[in-house]
Order: C-alpha cells, then structure tokens, then sequence
C-alpha cells in the first residue's frame, strides 16, 4: 500500500513511517523541511494543483492533527481547518480511498473519569487553541465523509508516552501501541463512511475504554470494529 | 447599546444599520472603505489583534463579515474571524453576540435536499460546500466559546433577499419569479433587518441557552424549514408579504 503521512517532522509520525515501512511504501510530508529516511516531499497542503500531485496513487492518508505548539492559535485553527479541507478535497478529486485522521482522546477529558466514556459519547472540546482546532478538523473530516464516501476513520489517540515512563498517565499511549492502531486503520473492513476509535494502552488504571466492536441499533449492519489490542507495559 | 459590526459594508449591512441606528450607537467595520455618518474603522476580521482592539467599549458584537468562495479568505473570515470575535467578547466582557451565515451553515445537502419541517436545531450537517462548512465551523467556535464564557450567541441563518414589493426576478431566476415560486428560504430585506433589533433587544436571560440557533425566514408554505423559534423566543413577525411568488399569476 501506498501510505502518505502528514506531519512527518513529529515524533509520532516519524515512528509511524519507520512501523509502517516495515510492509508499505511510505511517503511522508511536511510544511517544514525536514530530514527523513522515506520519500520526503516538503508541502503547504495548500489549495492548489502541488496538493493534488502530493496524493495522486495514494491508498491511505495519515493526516495528524496535533498542532505545532509554538505556533500562534490563529495558524494552529488554519492548519486543522484548512489544511485538511485541501487534503481531503484533493483526495476526492485523486480518488484516494481512505483517510485516517489522528486526533486525540482530550477531546472526551471533560467526562468524569469514572464514567465509560466510549466513541458514541459527545466530544467536549475546550477553546484552548490545539484542542479546539482538532475538534474542527474532525468535524471538516466528518463532512467529508457523508457527503463523498471516502472512507475516514478518525483515532483518538491517547497521551503518547515514552515506553520507558514510569508514572504513565490513566490516558497513556506508548508509541508502538499508536503504530498498531494506525496499521489497524489502513485496511480494516469498516463501515465505509466515518468510523471513530479510540485508542490507549493498557496502562494501570486507563482511564478509556477501547477496542469495544461499534455497533447500530438496526438489524442490518454488522458490528465494526477496529481489531485493536493494546499491549501494555507489562507485555512489552 | 454600544454595537459592533463585522463585515457592514456586505450585502446586509447597509439594511441591518438602517434598522439600528435610531436605537444604538453603531462602530462599523469591513475590509473595505465605508462612507458612513456612524463611527468606521477598517477592520480584517481575520487580524485577531485588531477585531480584539476594535471591540473595546462594546455592548455587542454582531457579525455579517463572509467570504464565500477564496479558499484561503473563506476559512480565514468565516470560521477564524469567529475565534476572533469570540476571543474579543472574552477580553472586553461583551455577553451578547450576533452571528449571521446561511441556513445550510446547519441544514445542508442531506437535510434540504430530502426532509421537510427541518428546525434549527438540529445537529448541523453543513456538507462540504466551502461557503456552509466554513460558517458552520465558525458557528462551532462560537458554539464552544459560550461552553466556558458567560457569552450569549444568538446565530441568525439567511439565505435569499429581495425587496417584497419590487424585486423583478429575471425569466429563469432561480431566487424567486411572481407566479413561479420562491426559494423555500426567502425573506426581504428589511425583516431579515429587523430580526437584529429583535437579538438585540431580547433579555438574554429569555433565551434557552448560550447558544442558540434561529431560521430567519417569513411563513412560506413549503413546510421545508421553520421559523417557528425565531416568531416564539425573539419576538421577530416578519412583515412583508411575499405571496405574490408562490400564487400562480
């Protein structure tokens, strides 16, 4: 499979290239020029043709949507917002099957902890800048989905972690767990619009449940479920 | 009051001041220059800074600013210009806000174009048309503004104008013919106008909550949308006929 990640100067992304080279052909961009040991192509993901040749042939796209923390709050909305408008819209134009959108489980910390929170319940986002613009991106994502069938599947990623942490946090997710739910993402057989997951590793007290098959209330359609598992320290 | 406007040298700007300036203290700004008697800065409201600056000493926000089809101007006026006017109300205690897109901005494609009896309240479903979603994502912003802030949003949705009494749609105007129909979503200028005097002049203790939504738009008897909780909780009767449209000639 072709695979194009977004954001490749990232700790995240640049761990989700190595994992996935392993069996893709991995394509990675950025705004920033950056170094890289896969296919690099610098990109503004603007509105404009270089967008559309960026994606042309891709099979998945694996957009974050973490923002740069030193950026000012009017650029962190603008690349959530806009950003990923242009890239969704060039991979309908391109016929790019899948999104895989890479948000983060903040959206739902507003629940009280002892409550199970699943991916049927409301995101609560707060006007803090990184996590407002996530929110609108996944809301541009979701769009996108019901009006034009590409197939996005939102990850609502826990707070990454270094495996070696000692005091992980009830959210935590270490990195290759991350790797394993986006490996998932690329070619589960899922509801064929928008599917939603959330995902953390299986640390001391996770404060979210994952891995639960979604399912609807009419006779029809069979459960979705991402095939996910987490490993946890303890395995590691 | 003390009223800021966004964006009042748009297509509804100069009706909304007509309606408001034997009752308010009107601040007017756009992007482009205004021969105005009332108070005028020029204004970007996508320049975070200077929409913060301007707001200074209001009592009210309203805002008609819009950019419909520039990618780049779309997401920066319509969805960040709100993040700017909301961050402006935060840091001058503004609590009532007047924020204004198309009805599609809630009820897109796949309400329009299959349901009828579509209120204003139900979860927005803007489509991807870079004009709805882009207000619809400002909507949102707004919308999670009043989550955390004592700020009163009160969003008024549009879509087609024209003068009741003079407006003479060309053969094939989509807008409205007399004796041809109208589109299901037409109001006239000057009640479109006077729905701002209604937001303004309503107890923002009367309304539901922080947020709310409003369809603005005259009895019409296609039964596609309602205007049933703007005529309920603002008070706003529309006064313009526009029968003429919809009865054959």
């Amino acid at each position: 499979m072709k695979i194009l990640i977004t954001s490749g100067g990232s700790d995240l992304s640049r761990h989700l290239a190595d994992s996935l080279a392993t069996h893709h052909d991995v394509h990675v961009t950025d705004r920033d020029q950056i170094e890289s040991p896969h296919d690099f192509e610098r990109s503004d993901l603007d509105h404009s043709r270089a967008t559309n040749s960026l994606i042309a042939g891709v099979d998945v796209i694996v957009h974050s949507g973490a923002s740069d923390p030193d950026a000012s709050a009017s650029d962190q909305l603008d690349y959530q917002m806009r950003c990923t408008y242009n890239l969704l819209r060039a991979a309908v134009e391109e016929g790019v099957p899948r999104f895989v959108y890479l948000s983060t489980l903040r959206l739902l910390d507003l629940y009280d902890e002892k409550m199970a929170v699943t991916e049927r319940w409301k995101p609560r986002p707060t006007t803090n800048p990184p996590l407002l613009a996530t929110h609108l991106g996944e809301i541009v994502c979701r769009e996108f989905a019901r009006e034009h069938g590409i197939q996005v599947v939102i990850l609502r990623l826990g707070e990454l972690t270094e495996d070696g942490e000692s005091q992980p946090s009830t959210s935590a997710l270490y990195f290759d767990d991350a790797a394993q739910a986006v490996t998932k993402a690329l070619d589960a057989e899922l509801s064929g619009w928008l599917d939603i997951f959330h995902v953390q590793s299986a640390v001391p007290g996770a404060r979210y449940l994952v891995g639960q098959p979604w399912w609807s209330a009419d006779d029809v359609s069979p459960p979705v479920s991402l095939g996910f598992s987490p490993q946890g320290r303890a395995e590691r | 009051m003390n009223v800021l406007i966004l964006g009042a040298n748009g297509m509804l700007g100069p009706h909304v001041i007509k309606a408001l300036e034997p009752h308010h203290t009107l601040r007017l700004t756009d992007i482009n220059d205004l021969d105005t008697p009332h108070e005028y800065i020029k204004v970007d409201a996508s320049d975070l800074d200077h929409v913060v600056r301007v707001a200074e000493g209001m009592d009210a926000i309203i805002n008609l600013s819009v950019m419909r089809t520039d990618r780049v101007r779309a997401f920066d006026v319509s969805a960040r210009g709100c993040y700017n006017m909301m961050v402006a109300a935060v840091e001058h205690n503004i609590d009532r806000v007047i924020n204004t897109g198309p009805f599609y901005a809630v009820a897109g494609p796949s309400y329009e174009r299959f349901d009828h009896g579509v209120g204003p309240d139900v979860p927005a479903h803007p489509g991807t048309w870079l004009y709805a979603l882009t207000k619809s994502l400002g909507q949102e912003i707004c919308n999670v503004f009043t989550e955390f802030h004592d700020i009163h949003v009160m969003d008024l949705l549009f879509y087609m104008f024209l003068h009741a009494e003079t407006h003479v749609g060309e053969p094939g105007d989509p807008i409205a013919q007399i004796g041809h129909d109208l589109v299901p979503y037409t109001v006239s200028w000057r009640d479109a106008a006077d729905s701002f005097r209604c937001a303004l002049d309503i107890d923002l203790s009367a309304l539901p909550s922080r947020s709310e939504v409003f369809f603005m738009f005259p009895d019409l008897p296609h039964g596609k949308f309602s205007n049933e909780k703007a005529k309920r909780i603002l008070g706003w009767q529309p006064q313009d006929d526009l029968s003429q449209y919809w009865m054959k000639s």
